[in-house]
């Protein structure tokens, strides 16, 4: 609800060295970005074709994923249908089970957190490794990813080396990040080389081939699916493009938005099992295809878990991804949070200033903001107008408070007319409670608005 | 009806307007890089790794040794490459292939744009390329392309149905954004570029 993301923020926004560490860090991951798109004279034309790709795919999935099963059976991948997160997580537990499967080593999955399968797993006795080493530390600490791409960004290196002096029994007091990461890397190498079965989510999966295509920098998954006898992948069906050809638009897009890099380490094709080995498939619905026939929300079906729409988001920067109630926080996550459940996920609803920056940064072009406001648009008809509204203008409150955040949201600029004055004007401190307001804040917004800076504000393109 | 009836049957009914596949064609000023060797190099750097060029007639067992002077057990089933201490093509398991230091291996294409090296599964087992501490790859300079569209027009998979780009060593930024090299796989890559002329 509105006020648990508020009171999740404050949380976060206690620690204020920790918050404006997560904003800059951020904010420098985004300016990689665009550095890297604006090398690139036809990055706004890429933008279009990944766009009008996954569009074409979706009105033809039916048929893109007969085909791409099919070249997959013909592969020799043994391929499974999951209606929902719990039909995926028996098929997935019904394999290991079968091969007598004693430990999994996973990389990263925002599919397997949507289905909850590693808890299921782990109550079925199946020792369940993450090697991702963000996601490996979270799992140490028993917490939940904060970032679907940096899953480990609220944490500062003397918690994580706090961490592996407990469990993986490393120096005291050394949270040198290169020491620790090869401490991590000893210590999963041993898991990778006694697991029994690997399991790796899906990037993209090309239906004119059947490849299943991952992209890792740490090589986690390579590792892990190079030893085990037996690799499992599970995949949104929304994962599919038609060839080749336009799998080069994705590559080209997907690492220089996620992490502003040409391209990841590692882009891996998986076609068929290794040699005497077993490669399962199984395609997950989970509320896609529901998805499918909610009209303009469909459009948040081209996600490609990029994260930049985070990396940009004011909000999300600003107040972290434990803030929000759903698993994935920023934009999408708002999105697909009412998309599973309207009436539980409501409340992220008013993490949102409307400012846009994640509309122009989305390397598919989701409209991810207009869908944020459309879903607002329809919150009477949930009966739950009132409460969220208070929520939008603590959210709108906690913008105007933080001058470098309202500077990234001229966009708002016209539903300011619909602002009632105090809030505008007024001191409170919505999200930020009990933080102290830069005292310019109102000073700033007020000059730049007498200056008519607010419409004509010159660095605007830049900060799209 | 089974799960995959269900699901393509719920799909069939909501798909809606078909949307037309965009074409793809570069428009023109698109990137293009004039020395795509230079930019090759450039951009392996920039990611870590480190591409070199070998003139016509280098002696390449001789080049890898100084880039890797104190490798001691050294992969390779490229028959030229006499320094390497075993053909890991020889070995029954992958397993048998952790300690390896150095593994050399053939990548078949090159792009400019991210310094990627396409290889296609051209080794027994695929744990070679990530459990080497260091790799080297060979490259016929004349194969590098600019992008991905001309890259991923040309790749193939052979029968191992395996097949990756690799741009520079393992990495991770996990630890407070520190870049870290040598996450899982490889702590090191150097790309020969080699040479006709
Ligand atoms: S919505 Fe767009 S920007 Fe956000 S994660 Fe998905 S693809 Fe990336």
């Amino acid at each position: 609800m509105s006020e648990e993301h508020a009171k999740n923020a404050a949380r976060f926004l206690a620690n204020k060295e920790q918050e404006q560490w997560h904003n800059e860090t951020l904010w420098q991951v985004r300016g990689k970005r665009d550095r890297l798109a604006m090398a690139i004279p036809e990055w706004e034309t890429l933008r279009e074709w990944a766009s009008g790709i996954k569009m074409h795919t979706l009105s033809h999935l039916d048929r893109y994923l007969e085909q791409f099963a099919a070249n997959a059976e013909a592969n020799g991948v043994k391929v499974h249908w999951a209606k929902d997160g719990e039909e995926h997580n028996e098929i997935v537990y019904g394999i290991l089970k079968e091969r007598g499967v004693k430990k999994l080593v996973k990389s990263k999955s925002m599919l397997t957190e949507e289905c909850h399968l590693n808890p299921f797993l782990i109550s079925k006795g199946i020792d369940v490794v993450e090697s991702d080493l963000g996601e490996r530390i979270l799992q140490l600490m028993d917490e939940p990813p904060s970032h679907i791409v940096m899953p480990a960004i609220h944490l500062k290196r003397e918690e994580i080396g706090a961490l592996f002096e407990e469990k993986l029994h490393t120096e005291k007091g050394n949270s040198d990040p290169a020491y620790l990461t090869h401490a991590a890397r000893l210590h999963l190498r041993q898991e990778f080389l006694t697991a029994d079965a690997s399991m790796t989510g899906a990037n993209f999966g090309v239906a004119a081939t059947g490849d299943v295509v991952v992209c890792t920098n740490e090589g986690n998954a390579d590792m892990g699916t190079s030893f085990a006898p037996l690799h499992i992948v599970s995949m949104g069906m929304e994962k599919l493009v038609p060839d080749y050809q336009s799998l080069g638009v994705f590559i080209r897009l997907l690492a220089r938005s996620a992490t502003g890099q040409p391209v990841t380490a590692y882009t891996s094709h998986y076609r068929k099992p290794r040699k005497g080995c077993e490669m399962h498939l199984v395609i997950v619905d989970n509320g896609r295809s529901r998805t499918m026939e909610m009209g303009d929300h469909r459009r948040t079906l081209k996600c490609i878990r990029c994260g930049a729409c985070m990396n940009t988001c004011p909000v999300y920067r600003r107040s972290g991804g434990y803030a929000y109630t759903y698993f994935i926080p920023g934009p999408i996550g708002i999105n697909l949070g009412m998309l599973r459940s309207a009436k539980t996920y409501a409340g992220n609803l008013s993490a949102c200033s409307l400012c846009c920056s994640c509309n122009n940064v989305c390397p598919v072009k989701i409209d991810l903001a207009d869908r944020i406001y459309a879903w607002r648009q329809s919150l009477d008809r949930l009966g739950k107008a009132d409460r969220i509204k208070k929520g939008m203008s603590k959210g709108l409150k906690f913008l105007f408070s933080h001058p470098a955040l309202y500077r990234l949201s001229l966009r708002l600029a016209p539903l300011l007319r619909y602002m009632p004055r105090f809030l505008m004007y007024n001191r409170l401190n919505g999200w930020g409670k009990g933080r102290e307001m830069p005292e310019f804040a109102n000073e700033s917004f007020t000059e730049m608005w007498k200056k008519g800076k607010v419409k004509t504000h010159t660095n605007q393109r830049s900060h799209e | 009806m089974s799960s995959k009836e269900e699901i393509l049957s719920r799909i069939r009914q909501t798909v809606g307007t078909g949307y037309a596949m965009p074409e793809i064609i570069l428009p023109a000023g698109a990137v293009e890089y004039g020395d795509k060797t230079a930019q090759f190099a450039a951009v392996s750097e920039s990611v870590g790794g480190r591409a070199v060029v070998a003139g016509k007639g280098a002696d390449l067992n001789e080049m890898i040794r100084s880039l890797y002077p104190a490798a001691k057990t050294i992969a390779s089933n490229i028959p030229e490459i006499t320094l390497a201490t075993f053909n890991p093509d020889k070995t029954g398991t992958p397993y048998e292939l952790d300690g390896t230091e150095l593994a050399v291996v053939r990548g078949e294409i090159g792009v400019a744009e991210n310094g990627a090296v396409w290889i296609a599964q051209n080794v027994k087992e695929k744990a070679l390329y990530f459990i080497a501490e260091y790799l080297v790859i060979l490259l016929d300079a004349e194969k590098i392309v600019h992008n991905m569209h001309e890259a991923y027009r040309q790749i193939r998979l052979n029968d191992y149905g395996f097949g990756l780009f690799i741009s520079g060593p393992s990495k991770t930024a996990d630890i407070e954004q520190a870049l870290v090299t040598g996450a899982h796989g490889a702590k090191g890559v150097t790309v020969i570029l080699t040479s006709a002329v």
